[in-house]
């Protein structure tokens, strides 16, 4: 049996949403925090999120994922590793060079320096879903998706970021454990995620209709991963990250409307939404990449075919329960999202 | 043709998806030194050679031409070792990072009977070589001048990873940024000043702030260039602050002046007036409204029909190229013209430098 770390805790990516909120519970708690940051990074960023909390502890490390010795050097007496950071956007192959390449340097570097827990934040793109029949449940037991290269660039580059972990843990005794979000929203992101549509020339189309959006508040992800990385005996264990009393995207864009801004919107049935992606597919492949395949049939399925998702696992075996109820989450974040309108 | 390609950074998927869309051409192999960037290409375009090692590249796949896009410090080696394997390469630009082995390179090739190209591929956008047809087909007369514009967004998808990262390959370019953009505003200037050295004279200013404390700080953020012919004059301005971004040229001719925009796929072209006083004003403006009116009508026309592929100079550059190859039609760039390219750069860029220093 494994203790629970009480060292110092490296966080990848502590300036952004997610990343921000880690280092502020763990500073909460009083425990050593290395920030790992880009070379150059203001460390400015830090003082809002820590603002209110007594003498954390929080010493600010700038190293690239591409210097193997700055990356060593920030490892050097690190107990676990939160590894947060993540290039959400640009080029399939960008996206390897920034989520995949640079892991790898930190895997490696993890091993060899016997790091006690290694924590990656993946994402729920890595589940195969497109598989699973109409209504299924979306749960730990599901396996990574088998053709990664037919969803977006970012759950490739995130497929094959877990991928490239679960060969450590395998055949180098990684002390992995996954943490698949679901969209993780609060104040300050927005809400109208592409599970819901998508915003095309100030038309909303609506594509989720009636399915679940498997949401996640930032501050209740937060909670998750930072359980993640200290509650012992659970190397080798994924867990999905997803809130109670989950919205359907109708009840979300309803809500959104009436508390945020009245947009106007399409709703875009699934059936039809099926055929729009066929028809895109079918474009881009006869007149080679005149459109890209935004929408294919493939990538539909794994997001809307009326999916079921659950938390047990993460509430068994972390004793994480999301702290703040999704009504709200949802109220917090609508009212930052007017006060920016 | 067996294709393949070295060097699986985010262009490299251009470079694959328009070999693709030439009859006759295969993507057998992808290679690139890290095994994740290899792979990620060979998977998402089902490729079936993935190698990390060049030489074992080589000698597995027989390439007749391998594309190089990697970064432009390892083209030499790269480039060297593929003529001398007996293989074409299409060379991503900037062609190499000084003149010294610009010409070392060209030799190599000559020596090894290969042929050599570099990517200037704006030069074969659509909007550009119909400017071209213009002025050979004598509708802009003589060449007077030639403005080339190229906006640059440091924010941009490629902007934001560079200037994220201290060790990102850019910064080791003696001109940083400006070194890896400038040969594209260049390569639409110089087939219109045929001086083999004009004279070069360059200045630029850094007008971000300094925030990292390391190479990123040091590029010049805009760039004004004037090369100086004989009976030709040329202007090239980069900016990373000007909006919208945009690449454009424009020619000043002896009887009428055209702007081909990269970005807009368009031509201008500018008659003037021949109406006299106040009537010329009218006439001006609906000769311009009839050039703009043309555009749209083409531009519409060529979306109905898919034919506004992003990346169509790329496309058009890599089939002359294969033509040529296969002796069906001249090398598009020739090699002493991306050598000519790379000395005025060396020189603008040690002018640059001069001004660093001295500030």
């Amino acid at each position: 049996m494994t203790s629970v770390p009480t060292g110092i805790v490296l966080v990848t990516g502590p300036t952004g949403f997610l990343g921000q909120r880690v280092v502020r519970r763990l500073a909460e708690t009083g425990r050593p925090v290395r920030a790992l940051v880009r070379p150059g990074t203001d460390s400015g960023s830090f003082d809002a999120c820590l603002s209110g909390v007594s003498n954390p502890l929080v010493e600010i490390v700038p190293a690239s994922f591409s210097d193997l010795a700055a990356l060593r050097r920030a490892v050097v007496g690190v107990e676990a590793i939160l590894h947060i950071a993540a290039s959400k956007t640009g080029s399939a192959a960008s996206q390897v060079a920034n989520n995949v390449v640079g892991s790898d340097n930190l895997f490696r570097t993890a091993v060899e320096l016997s790091v006690r827990r290694f924590v990656l934040v993946s994402s729920f793109g890595v589940i195969g879903a497109s598989q699973l029949p109409r209504a299924s449940l979306v749960d730990e037991s599901v396996p990574m998706d088998p053709h990664p290269e037919r969803r977006d660039p970012y759950s490739f580059a995130k497929h094959r970021q877990e991928a490239l972990g679960w060969k450590y843990h395998r055949e180098a005794g990684l002390p992995l454990v996954v943490v698949r979000p679901g969209p993780i929203f609060g104040p300050g992101q927005p809400i109208l995620v592409g599970r819901v549509g998508l915003n095309l020339f100030g038309l909303f189309l609506h594509l989720g209709g009636g399915n679940t959006i498997p949401l996640t508040h930032v501050d209740n992800c937060a909670d998750a991963v930072v359980k993640a990385g200290l509650v012992p005996d659970i190397e080798g264990e994924v867990f999905c990250i997803v809130d109670d009393c989950l919205p359907t995207s109708r009840q979300l864009l309803r809500q959104y409307r009436r508390q945020v801004a009245p947009v106007p919107f399409v709703r875009v049935p699934f059936v039809l939404l099926r055929q729009l992606a066929r028809l895109n597919a079918s474009y881009s492949r006869r007149t080679n990449g005149h459109l890209p395949p935004v929408f294919t049939p493939y990538k539909v399925d794994a997001m809307w075919k009326g999916q079921r998702y659950s938390n047990d696992k993460a509430k068994r075996l972390l004793g994480w329960t999301p702290h703040i109820p999704m009504e709200e989450a949802l109220s917090m974040t609508f009212a930052a999202q007017r006060r920016s309108c | 043709m067996r294709i393949a390609i070295v060097g699986c950074g985010q262009f490299a998927d251009a470079h694959i998806q328009e070999v693709r869309r030439i009859p006759g051409a295969t993507v057998e192999a992808v290679c690139d030194l890290n095994y994740h960037m290899a792979e990620q290409a060979a998977a998402r375009f089902e490729v079936p050679g993935l190698y990390t090692d060049l030489d074992r590249m080589l000698d597995d796949v027989h390439p007749d031409v391998v594309h190089i896009t990697t970064p432009p410090g390892s083209h030499l080696a790269i480039a060297r070792k593929v003529a001398e394997y007996g293989a074409h390469a299409y060379i991503e630009k900037p062609f190499t990072a000084t003149a010294a082995e610009a010409e070392e390179l060209i030799e190599c090739a000559t020596r090894a009977g290969v042929l050599l190209c570099v990517g200037h591929s704006y030069a074969y956008d659509s909007a550009y070589l119909r400017m071209k047809r213009q002025y050979e087909e004598g509708l802009l007369g003589e060449v007077v001048h030639v403005d080339t514009v190229m906006g640059y967004n440091l924010a941009g998808p490629f902007g934001a990873v560079m200037m994220g990262d201290p060790t990102h390959w850019v910064h080791a370019l003696p001109g940083g940024v400006a070194q890896n953009n400038i040969s594209h505003p260049l390569s639409l200037l110089l087939p219109f000043l045929p001086d083999e050295q004009p004279v070069v004279s360059a200045c630029g200013l850094r007008c971000r702030l300094k925030r990292f404390g390391d190479r990123r700080d040091r590029f010049f953020d805009e760039l004004r260039v004037t090369l100086l012919g004989r009976r030709t004059t040329a202007s090239l301005q980069f900016s990373c602050r000007a909006r919208p971004v945009q690449l454009y040229a424009t020619v000043h001719g002896t009887k009428a002046q055209a702007t081909a925009s990269i970005d807009s796929r368009t031509l201008r072209l500018v008659h003037g007036a021949s109406l006299p006083g106040p009537f010329a004003r009218v006439q001006w403006a609906y000769r311009d409204e009839r050039e703009t009116r043309r555009e749209l009508r083409r531009s519409v026309a060529s979306l109905l029909r898919a034919r506004l592929h992003f990346f169509e100079g790329l496309h058009e550059l890599i089939r002359r190229f294969y033509l040529a190859i296969q002796g069906k039609g001249d090398m598009p760039i020739p090699m002493m013209e991306a050598l000519r390219t790379t000395r005025i750069m060396e020189e603008i860029f040690i002018q640059c430098d001069r001004q660093l220093e001295e500030s």
